[in-house]
This record gives C-alpha cells, sequence and structure tokens, in this order.
C-alpha cells in the first residue's frame, strides 16, 4: 500500500445479487486531501461511501481505509472514520447536547473525553447556541454543521460526507466548505460527494462516476484538459440558432462536444484548425468567444456523452 | 455497569418518546382511561336495576320477597299496572328485570314444591344481564333459607329468560383482557414505529456506521420500549386495583415474570414487523394485523374452547391468550403456581421464539 494513501482500492467490485453497483473501482485517497465523488444518481457514489465506511463487504477487490482491510466485516474500519449519511442524521426531537451525547454513547466515548471534543468541534465550526435547543429549530445549514461535529465526535482521521449540502441555501453552502477546508487544514483527510458544480471544482481531486465505473480522475484542471485537449467557443446567435445550422455543425470534423447551455452554445473540438474551419460559415450577427470549459461541461461529456 | 452504548439507547428512547405530549399521553393516559371506561361500567349498573314484580295481592310470599329485593340496594320499584305486558316492559327499557310469581301465589306454590317464578332480564348489556342474574340468585336463595331454614326442600326455582343476548361476559373477568391488550398495543407499535422511523429518517445509517455488534444495536433498539412496557404494565394493574378495586389475590412476582416474557414476545414482534415495513403507516398497519386476530384469539371476548379446532389450534400459537390466562389467574384466582408455571412455560418459548425470529430478521436488514 501507498504511504501517503488514506485509504486505496484496487479492482473492487460490489454486486447486490445480479445487479453490480460498483463494478471494478481503483483510486487512493491521499491524506489531507478532500476528494469528490461526482456522478449522477445511482452512478455507485453512495455504495463506494458505504463500503468505505465499513457498512458493506465489497464482493471482489481489496480496499485498505487507514490501514485497515475487511477481516472483521468492517468493524474496525467504522471504528477510525466518520461519516455523515445522505439523509437526517441528527434526531430533530432531542436537544443539541441529547444528539451529541447519543453519537457519544454509540462510540462508547468516555464523558469527559466526549465533552472535550463538544468544546473544540464547537470552535471549530462556530457553534455558540445552547445545548438544550431543540435539533429541529436549527437552520438547515447550521444543522449539518452540527451532524458533522456528531460525525467527528471520535476524532477520526478520514471523514466520509455523503451529499452534506443537499437542500441547504447557498450562503451556507459556502460555510459548510470553508468548514471542510478548516478540517483538512488539521490534517484529517475528508471524501464527499455532491451534484453541485461549484462544490466539485473546490475539490483537490474528482473521481467521475457513471453506472458503477469510475470514468474519470484527476483535479478539476486536469479533468478539463483531458475532457477537452482543443479549444472551446462560445456561440451566441442573439436568438435562436438559423435553421440547419446547428445540425450541420454537428457533422463537421473534430467537433467534440456541442451542447446548449441557455441561450448560448458551447463548442468543443480537437484543435484550432478545426474549429476555425467548422465555424467559419457562421452566420452575420452570430458571435463566438473562447472560454474555458467549466466541470459543467466536462461532466456533460464524460458522463451524460456517453449515454447518448 | 452496564453497556454505555445501551444505557445511551435507553436515555434517548425514553427521552425521545416521552419528550411528546401525545405520545406520552398514548403511553400513560390511554391505558388508565380505557381501564376507567371499563371500571365504571363495572361499578355504576349494579345498583338501580329496575325490578317489576308480577304477584297476586293476597300472595304474602312474594310481598316479603319483593321487599327484601327493594331492600337490598340493588333493585328499585317501577311503576307499572298489573295488566301490562311484561315483556313489553322490558322492551321498552322501563324495567331491566321481571319476577313473576306462579298464577296461585308463591306462597302455594312453595307448599306444592313446585313454586317455579319466571325472571325475566334484559341482557343487551351482557354486563349487566349477568349481574342482575346473579344478584337475584342470591336474595332468593337468602330469602329461602330465611323463610324455610337451613336445608330448604327447594320450595321454589327460577325459570330465567335471559332476553337478547344469552352469551354473558362480566366485566370483572374482562379487566384482566383489558391489560393485556393495552400493553400488547403499545408495546408493537411504539416499536415498530420507532425502528422504521429511524429507517425513513435515515438516522439509523449513522447507529450502523458505528462500531457496534448486531446484537448491541437490537438490545439497543428494543430494551427501552421492553422497560417502557413494564411500567405500563405496572401502571395499568395499579390502575385496576386502585380505581376499580380489581383484585390481585396472586404474588406480585408472578406478576413481573408474566409481565416481561409477554413484553419481551411482543417487542420482538413489533421488531419483525418493522423488517418488512418501510413506512410508519405500514408499521401501524402492520402491528394492528397482528393485534386484531391475537386479541380476538386470546379468550378476551369469547372463550377459546367454543372456537373450532383449526382456529383452536392457531389461538394456541398467540402470546396474548397465556398472558391473559397469566393475568386471570393471578389477579382474579390468586396465582395457582400449576396453571403459572404450565402458561409460563408456553409464554416463555414464545418470548424466546418471537426473539430468535426478531434477531434473524433484524440482522437480515442490516445486511
Amino acid at each position: 500500500m501507498n504511504p501517503s494513501c488514506a485509504l486505496e482500492v484496487n479492482g473492487l467490485s460490489i454486486k447486490f445479487g445480479d445487479f453490480t453497483a460498483v463494478d471494478d473501482v481503483s483510486f487512493c485517497v491521499r491524506k489531507g486531501e478532500i476528494f469528490g465523488f461526482l456522478g449522477a444518481n445511482g452512478a455507485g457514489k453512495t455504495t463506494t461511501i458505504r463500503m468505505l465506511c465499513g457498512l458493506l463487504v465489497p464482493t471482489s477487490g481489496t480496499a485498505t481505509v487507514g490501514g485497515l482491510g475487511f477481516g472483521d466485516g468492517g468493524k474496525g474500519i467504522k471504528r477510525i472514520v466518520g461519516y455523515m449519511s445522505q439523509k437526517f442524521t441528527l434526531y430533530n426531537d432531542l436537544t443539541v447536547g441529547e444528539n451529541l451525547d447519543f453519537a457519544a454513547g454509540l462510540r462508547k466515548l468516555d464523558p469527559a473525553y466526549a465533552k472535550k471534543r463538544r468544546k473544540e468541534l464547537f470552535a471549530l465550526t462556530g457553534f455558540d447556541r445552547p445545548l438544550s435547543t431543540m435539533v429541529r429549530a436549527l437552520p438547515g445549514g447550521i444543522k449539518q454543521e452540527l451532524a458533522l461535529s456528531a460525525a467527528m465526535l471520535h476524532d477520526p482521521e478520514i471523514i466520509f460526507l455523503d451529499e452534506p449540502t443537499s437542500g441547504v441555501a447557498p450562503a451556507a453552502r459556502a460555510r459548510f466548505w470553508d468548514l471542510i477546508r478548516k478540517v483538512t487544514a488539521l490534517g484529517k483527510t475528508v471524501i464527499v460527494t455532491t451534484h453541485y458544480m461549484d462544490e466539485a471544482e473546490q475539490c483537490g481531486r474528482i473521481a467521475l462516476m457513471r453506472t458503477g465505473r469510475l470514468i474519470a480522475l484527476g483535479s478539476p484542471e486536469e479533468l478539463k484538459a483531458s475532457a477537452f485537449p482543443g479549444p472551446m467557443a462560445e456561440l451566441d446567435f442573439n436568438g435562436p440558432p438559423p435553421e440547419g445550422f446547428i445540425s450541420g455543425l454537428r457533422k463537421a470534423r473534430g467537433l467534440l462536444e456541442l451542447s446548449p447551455h441557455g441561450m448560448r452554445w458551447h463548442a468543443a473540438f480537437s484543435g484550432g484548425t478545426e474549429m476555425d474551419s467548422a465555424l467559419a460559415g457562421l452566420p452575420a450577427g452570430a458571435s463566438r468567444a473562447l472560454i474555458k470549459p467549466s466541470l459543467e461541461d466536462v461532466f456533460i461529456r464524460l458522463v451524460e456523452g456517453k449515454e447518448r | 455497569m452496564i453497556n454505555p452504548t445501551l444505557r445511551a439507547f435507553i436515555k434517548k428512547e425514553l427521552r425521545q418518546t416521552l419528550r411528546d405530549v401525545r405520545m406520552r399521553v398514548l403511553l400513560f393516559g390511554a391505558p388508565v382511561i380505557q381501564m376507567t371506561v371499563f371500571g365504571l361500567a363495572l361499578s355504576t349498573e349494579i345498583k338501580n336495576i329496575k325490578l317489576a314484580v308480577f304477584a297476586r295481592p293476597d300472595d304474602a310470599v312474594a310481598e316479603r320477597l319483593t321487599e327484601r329485593f327493594y331492600a337490598s340496594g340493588w333493585f328499585k320499584p317501577v311503576l307499572f299496572s298489573p295488566t301490562d305486558d311484561p315483556y313489553e316492559l322490558i322492551d321498552s327499557g322501563r324495567a331491566d328485570a321481571v319476577l313473576i310469581a306462579p298464577r296461585d301465589g308463591l306462597g302455594r306454590a312453595a307448599v306444592r314444591g313446585d313454586g317455579r317464578m319466571q325472571l325475566l332480564i334484559d341482557a343487551s348489556n351482557a354486563t349487566k344481564g349477568r349481574i342482575v342474574e346473579a344478584y337475584a340468585k342470591n336474595i332468593v336463595a337468602a330469602f329461602i333459607a330465611r323463610e324455610y331454614g337451613p336445608a330448604p326442600p327447594r320450595p321454589f326455582s327460577f325459570d330465567v329468560r335471559v332476553l337478547y343476548n344469552p352469551a354473558m361476559e362480566s366485566s370483572l373477568f374482562l379487566v384482566p383482557g383489558v391489560m393485556s391488550m393495552v400493553i400488547c398495543l403499545i408495546t408493537i407499535i411504539l416499536t415498530a414505529m420507532s425502528l422504521t422511523r429511524e429507517r425513513e429518517m435515515g438516522t439509523f445509517e449513522t447507529i450502523v456506521s458505528a462500531p457496534l455488534s448486531d446484537s448491541e444495536i437490537l438490545l439497543g433498539k428494543t430494551l427501552p420500549f421492553i422497560l417502557m412496557g413494564l411500567v405500563v404494565a405496572a401502571l395499568v394493574m395499579t390502575a385496576a386495583w386502585l380505581i376499580f378495586g380489581v383484585p390481585v389475590r396472586g404474588p406480585l412476582w408472578e406478576f413481573g415474570a408474566a409481565s416481561f416474557f409477554f413484553v419481551v414476545t411482543t417487542v420482538s414482534v413489533g421488531t419483525s414487523i418493522s423488517s418488512i415495513a418501510r413506512t410508519q403507516q405500514q408499521s401501524m398497519l402492520g402491528g394492528f394485523m397482528f393485534l386484531f386476530p391475537a386479541i380476538l384469539m386470546s379468550g378476551i371476548m369469547y372463550p377459546v374452547e367454543n372456537m373450532p379446532p383449526a382456529v383452536i389450534a392457531v389461538a394456541y400459537l398467540d402470546p396474548l391468550m397465556y398472558f391473559m390466562r397469566l393475568l386471570r389467574n393471578i389477579m382474579l384466582k390468586g396465582g395457582d403456581l400449576h396453571v403459572f408455571l404450565v402458561n409460563m412455560a408456553a409464554l416463555a418459548l414464545m418470548a424466546a421464539a418471537a426473539a430468535g425470529l426478531a434477531y434473524n430478521r433484524f440482522r437480515q436488514t442490516l445486511n
């Protein structure tokens, strides 16, 4: 095993009966990294994460998390990782203090240690409400910050966050990502799944998954460079594109990707000369501008493109 | 010292369940209210039974007997005319019971040795009917003893006509039944709903992501409900005893042991239901689907002995039947040890089987 890896997966597959949820996946997550999983619903992100948290035993392949394998059915892994699942991880009908007490009880933490950790985590997250506050009275963003505190109460080195910001207001999402960076600044490794492209941009590296397979892995810049080796143009027709132009452009040599973005179109090409010849017939009144591809373009090209 | 995880579970479940006012009412208020309703029905109807006596004006024995009835405090006279139809008196509700003396007089009939009186009883309320009949028989027996000495030649007897509801049940008999029903309802539904709520909300994922053994999770999610079930059992029994004077003639440890095994069984049934149900509504429906046949076959309402053989066979798998028998035995009969041991063995067997099933089902849902 590579010593710089917090966790390492080789040829991992997880099957439920005949259904292969995760298919021959290999990757390494470096210590202290923010590692993102990106993919549509049902792509296998949550299954992979649940396995890495020790909740599922892989059908084949090997996985080591924090140096531990699955010889004990995942119990050792459960002890050393923190996991914040997709849905509610706190009880709305308990107070903040009662929720944290229960989280400490689940992991048999010494009460004095749990209290010390609680104070540390409240300082980290900036939580300053009374312990007697009912969780249901907290705003969504604060609730998720508290859920992260509960998941980190036992001071895990590796923390898994499954769509931690779904249903959270944009300002609170930004706050939560600040918190994630603070956590990795402490030397912790964070593995996070998300649907939001702007969040994926903030990850150190991203694993792109589609129907159980890992189809791309790299930093946001690397993914953009490998998906779009040539230039990308944004076309603005100042209205609907002329009849037949788009269908003609689709047949152009060297076109990698053509997709509508609101009123405009993004067209990617394998090289500059291909772009120039394909766009030579651009109607009058239309304009083109060279742009840098976004992660959304990458996602469309790599994930949705293959489904066409 | 108890496992810290189990202690955390117990604290959490108690807080969650007891914080909600509706839950507190359901848990502690509803059983007492149900018992109260039964208890009141039992005590108020004993008095003021409207009795009409049809006898010749010169029948001195019948007159003395009538006086005994009214002097008992249970019966009160009804205004009627001798030409009224006795059946019509009961039909219209003007009388609860009608006593009809022989045509030629009770005294003369008694001398002849065939003093058959007719007693009509309105048993549309079964409880009332049974009580009226018992009272009437007691009064007549006492009257005979007084008039004719300790060894009476059975000078007269009753020809009892129980109207409208020939199969009678008494409320005293029903109270232990209601107790077992209420305990069953609360434990099964509470357990099943709590488990499915965790699954529905997603909090269960957090529990299983902690380094716990399967049995720790299962115990953590069931022990709190076993404790609450036992508290409810004690509460309901105290209510039955304090408010309605249902006796507790047997030893308390028998009651405790019976309650423990019964609650373990029902909590296990609730756990098994939750392993099938996907939503809280489904768990609740599942709970009732178990509960209704369990109540009907337990003998709380209808004697098991009267059921067809196939149904009796199923009734022997009904934990409610054993618990109800144990309760009746302990509360009303003084807890005869043989009856206790036989039913207790059966109930313990059920508890073990149900707990085994729950453990298996629960493990399957974990993996």
